[in-house]
């Protein structure tokens, strides 16, 4: 309970912090105006300020036009946003319906079930074994230690879309073995996906634990497991989480790999969202389009975001800081 | 060979924990194997099946293990490399990687220069907004702009061409009305031919996969040069500014010095992925029209899997495989991966 109660003021404080900012900004604009007025700074500088800051921003604007057009689509239900009222549809006409829609009586709840049997899958195939070869390729010394490594590093890097390359075989044994359109597989599929860029993400992150730790433990007279229960495990759990999240996020996104795998009654979300926009040419439903969209994608977004800047405050990539 | 690694190995010991006396490291072998044997299991078996394939003239998936394929040497090879079709999927490949490369260097390092500026106020905000794109899934991402290159008359790019449109003929006509002697229309060449059928020309469609490409790979290249633009020291800059280096100057002597290695590895990656994009033309318009912008591994799944050419698309995709290894001892050889392996 106490925790819970600590993850809930640092959450609560990051909010305020990020809340505030309106205050700040009204602080500083009347700190430049009593520059201006007390001639410390001319009105050129400002304005100077002023031009750069605004052309970010429309840049900005410019970047996210999609952000914005899939976010006032799913909200324009029946207002006409394919119409001649234009994408910049009246506000007031916003409205919920395209959700309703999705959750009610598409078969969005249906795939989200799919989605769930795969991914939980792949994160428990892949954390059992992610978790104890990070740890082997973090404290132990082994014959192919720096070939694993090597080779984990690569595919992290570069062999991502290797596994569309391999579709074509592993869909033919699949078939041949009769394992094509089932979920039970495709979770181990991508679980196998998954192990290189995790297990090199939570050895890093293993590696920055202080040998000493380990080191006072055994002269105290803990064994290797209790070493390992101990210290290692409890030490590296921010780490395990964000591989969680990752791993959830590699079950979660895919798509190709689904598509060719499953038949319609297996489909997971992703090929349910892309099933509703290969129905129809013209006709495709693009507010409901929108509102699925968002459900599958936005909370999975802000998961991401946070586990990130959770790995760069903890980690620094290596290499990838040049 | 194998005595020298062996040394390192056994050096390399010596500095981590005191207890490990087993001298093969039998308990951190039997750690690792498990995800080793899982991953190589999912990943090198199928390559090397696929490399097999493309010696055999299956047809099906179901003949690929059935028996009834036989082995018949380079004959895939030999007809793939005289195949047209290949050529130019694989010249439109490199094609679409060298624009949307450009494209997206180019963009990321405007956007990372802006970002970083000293004049720019709430620059913490919008670099968290402006990678946001990266969190989304790729399938998200493409249904969202085949969205917005929707051919129909109200489809959110098709207004704008038409905004663009009346902006057009507003300052034609204004100037009509100002010149009362002659009259003048808005001519045709300036204006969009509403609706625009953006996936449906050769050239359209392809700047739509552009687009989306360099908007799926920004963040990532902006996140890079950011990092990079944070720790060059402001001294530098003011440094050159006494010595009156202009804005261009500085640009090249300063900032450019600074980013170019970790720029580099960035295009590195995200050429690789560029080069096995499959999901943009797949979505968008299945590499058409009539096959003209069909990407090199798009190309080998529609031999398979709707042509059932199984053991010709296996030549592809091992001639495909093979590029993406030449990718990856780029990697090697231009990033300092192999450095992160002994921290």
């Amino acid at each position: 309970m106490s925790r819970l109660t600590r993850y809930t003021t640092s959450i609560g404080r990051w909010t305020a912090r990020k809340l505030t900012w309106p205050r700040r900004a009204v602080d500083s604009a009347r700190l430049t105006v009593e520059q201006v007025r007390t001639g410390r700074r001319t009105v050129r500088d400002v304005a100077k300020t002023g031009a750069s800051t605004t052309g970010a921003v429309a840049l900005l604007l410019v970047l996210l036009f999609p952000v914005y057009w899939v976010l006032a689509a799913s909200l324009s239900q029946g207002s006409g946003l394919m119409s001649s009222q234009g994408i910049f549809a009246d506000p007031t006409s916003y409205n919920l319906e395209a959700y309703r829609w999705v959750l009610f009586e598409s078969s969005f709840t249906y795939a989200a079930v799919n989605s769930l049997i795969v991914v939980s899958i792949t994160v428990l195939v892949s954390m059992s074994v992610i978790i104890p070869g990070a740890y082997a390729l973090s404290r132990r010394e082994f014959l192919g230690r720096r070939g694993i490594l090597y080779g984990y590093v690569l595919f992290t890097q570069v062999g991502a879309g290797l596994s569309i390359a391999t579709l074509i075989a592993l869909y033919a044994l699949f078939v041949n073995f009769g394992l094509d359109n089932n979920l039970l597989v495709l979770g181990v599929f991508y679980a196998a996906g998954a192990i290189p860029f995790n297990t090199w993400l939570l050895k890093t992150f293993m590696d920055n634990i202080p040998v000493s730790y380990e080191e006072a433990a055994i002269i105290d007279g803990a064994s290797q497991w209790q070493v390992i229960r101990e210290i290692i495990l409890p030490l590296s759990k921010p780490g395990i989480a964000v591989v969680l999240v990752f791993t959830f996020l590699a079950g979660w996104n895919e798509f190709v790999i689904a598509q060719t795998l499953l038949q319609s009654h297996n489909y997971t979300l992703s090929v349910e969202l892309y099933s509703l926009i290969a129905g129809g040419g013209y006709e495709t439903p693009w507010t409901e389009f929108s509102a699925f969209a968002i459900l599958f994608a936005l909370p999975v977004a802000i998961i991401y975001f946070l586990a990130q800047s959770y790995v760069e405050d903890g980690l620094s990539f290596g290499g990838m800081s040049g | 060979m194998s005595s020298s690694l062996r040394n390192r190995v056994v050096g390399h010991g010596r500095k981590r924990l005191p207890f490990d006396v087993d001298s093969v490291g039998l308990t951190g072998l039997l750690l690792v194997a498990p995800g080793a044997v899982l991953f190589l299991s999912f990943m090198l078996f199928p390559i090397a099946f696929l490399v097999y394939l493309s010696f055999t003239d299956a047809t099906h998936a179901g003949t690929v293990l059935g028996g009834e394929a036989s082995m018949i040497g380079f004959e895939n090879y030999i007809e793939l490399f005289t195949d047209p079709q290949f050529w130019q999927s694989f010249g439109v490949t490199w094609l679409f990687l060298a624009v949307s490369l450009a494209i997206k260097v180019v963009l990321a390092t405007g956007i990372a220069m802006i970002l970083t500026h000293a004049r720019v106020l709430g620059k913490r905000f919008m670099r968290a907004l402006v990678i946001v794109p990266m969190g989304f899934p790729a399938i998200f991402v493409i249904t969202v702009w085949e969205g917005m290159f929707s051919g129909a008359r109200y489809g959110p790019l098709n207004q704008i061409a038409g905004t663009y449109n009346s902006i057009v003929s507003g300052l034609v006509g204004l100037l009509d009305s100002l010149l009362f002697f002659v009259t003048i229309s808005a001519p045709e060449l300036l204006l969009a031919d509403i609706p625009i059928q953006w996936l449906s020309g050769r050239w359209s469609a392809f700047a739509a996969y552009i687009i989306t490409e360099v908007w799926l790979a920004y963040p990532f290249i902006v996140i890079i040069i950011v990092s990079a633009l944070q720790d060059v020291p402001m001294d530098l800059h003011d440094a050159a500014k006494v010595d009156g280096a202009g804005y261009v100057h500085r640009f090249f002597n300063v900032t450019l010095p600074a980013i170019k290695r970790p720029v580099l590895f960035a295009s590195i990656l995200t050429a690789a992925t560029s080069f096995q994009q499959f999901l943009i033309p797949f979505i968008f318009n299945g590499g058409g029209p009539s096959r003209q912008n069909e990407l090199l591994i798009l190309y080998g799944y529609r031999e398979a899997i709707e042509l059932h050419e199984y053991a010709f698309a296996s030549a592809i995709m091992v001639t495909a495989i093979a590029f993406i290894g030449m990718f990856m001892w780029l990697a090697v050889k231009k990033g300092n991966l192999a450095e992160g392996i002994d921290s």
